[in-house]
């Protein structure tokens, strides 16, 4: 689980680099950390993400609509959304709207934010896991048609 | 000394706790930066110190320490960024002088009971607030004043009561006026002291910066308004604070300007 990544996107940098530097310093995951929605999307097309924290109140774009969009992307993605307390019911409607995986208060406890990427990181893991050995079950059921095929057509 | 003269520019302290909401909601953000960071400190000394423990420092703890220092350079940038903006924060806060004349206006009462539950959202969150809202006219008034009423209401609910209280603001027209009732389930005011908690200087609350202006302010901005503010309780078992305000304002009230200085 040492090389999972978790991405944070925040429009305020000093939001982005202290979560950063907890994540540094208490864990192993490589932290890809963005002040942009648009340039965070960007890089999902490339790089598969285990977790993604966002920020709520973004003037781009809200992190809901980045979430929602985020998914589409990487649906294995464990998503956190990050909300003030000001607008902590908006951002509750929303986050039962969009599925999300839990949300978390600004300011907000390291330890907290520690446990929800771990286990996060980890139900995303599952999850890829899942998905692979879903492919390779495929594959392989693929295989045996086709060995059946052969095997008809030898004895016809 | 006079009551009034006790009790310096109502306007002023009003356009004050607007401020100070502002101001509190502004910090949050480097505050939050910084907080984590001392956190992060904290860990990284914690680190540290185990590793010199023994004396010892093997190959991977050396990796832990170049993480270590990498951490705290992150940290030292994060917080030069979030300490300056609140450096700013304050500068900003020294040109403010001359509070702004609020303004009559006809407003929905409802918003400004909303707008003060969103300031005060982050005492609120251990509390539930139970809504029980009226159909209700307009209400001509100084908007920031009477959500400042609102405001000392719902924070005095909020100190008075234990995580998992309820405070409920009931509204409801009432003659030719609204009535906003607010009922906490807090520990109450004793019967000896109901008497006098309008009073400038009561508190409760024991000694701190600031305390027991705020029901004598609301009360003023009340009277202000050709209101009426009262508070009944039972000890144990919770308080509950009535205002009634005019649907209109008193012409004396308006050629005032909402900025004068004695009741």
């Amino acid at each position: 689980m040492s090389s999972s990544t978790v991405m944070i996107v925040d429009d305020e940098e000093i939001i982005v680099g202290a979560i950063r530097s907890f994540l540094e310093l208490e864990t192993n995951h490589r932290v890809l950390s963005f002040t942009s929605p648009a340039a965070a999307l960007e890089a999902l097309e490339r790089d598969p993400v285990h977790m993604i924290v966002a920020d709520f109140m973004m003037p781009e774009m809200d992190g809901v609509a980045f979430l929602t969009k985020a998914r589409e992307r990487r649906p294995e993605a464990t998503r956190v959304l990050l909300t003030g307390y000001a607008d902590k019911q908006n951002a509750i409607r929303a986050i039962n709207q969009a599925g999300l995986y839990h949300y978390l208060e600004k300011p907000w406890d390291n330890e907290a934010l520690k446990m929800i990427i771990r286990n996060g990181v980890e139900r995303s893991t599952l999850f890829m896991d899942l998905e692979r050995s879903l492919a390779e079950l495929a594959e392989a059921n693929h295989e045996l048609t086709e060995f059946r095929e052969r095997l008809i057509q030898a004895f016809l | 000394m006079s009551v009034g003269s006790q009790l310096i520019d109502q306007s002023h302290l009003a356009t004050l706790g607007t401020l100070v909401a502002g101001v509190a909601h502004e910090l949050n953000t480097p505050l939050g930066a910084i907080d984590s960071n001392h956190d992060v400190i904290r860990r990284a000394l914690m680190k540290l110190e185990e590793i010199l423990e023994d004396e010892v420092v093997t190959p991977d703890e050396l990796e832990d320490v170049r993480r270590i220092v990498k951490a705290m350079d992150g940290v030292l940038r994060t917080n030069g960024i979030a300490v300056d903006r609140m450096v700013k924060l304050v500068d900003s806060l020294g040109t403010f002088g001359r509070p702004d004349r609020a303004e009559v206006d006809r407003v929905d009462v409802h918003e400004g009971l909303e707008g003060t539950l969103a300031v005060l959202g982050a005492e609120l969150k251990e509390m539930h607030v139970v809504r029980e809202y009226g159909d209700l006219p307009a209400v001509e008034c100084f908007p920031n004043r009477v959500n400042q009423v609102f405001m000392n209401l719902v924070h005095n609910a909020a100190q008075a009561m234990e995580p998992g209280g309820s405070l409920t603001i009931r509204t409801s027209t009432e003659g030719n006026g609204v009535q906003i009732e607010f009922r906490d389930t807090g520990k109450g005011i004793d019967p000896d002291d109901l008497a006098h908690i309008f009073r400038p200087g009561f508190t409760t609350k024991g000694r701190r910066v600031g305390m027991g202006l705020g029901l004598a302010i609301s009360r003023q901005i009340v009277d202000h308004h050709g209101g009426r503010i009262s508070a009944e309780s039972t000890p144990g078992e919770g308080t509950t604070f009535r205002v009634w305000f005019p649907l209109r304002l008193p012409a004396e009230a308006r050629e005032q300007g909402g900025s004068h200085e004695t009741v």
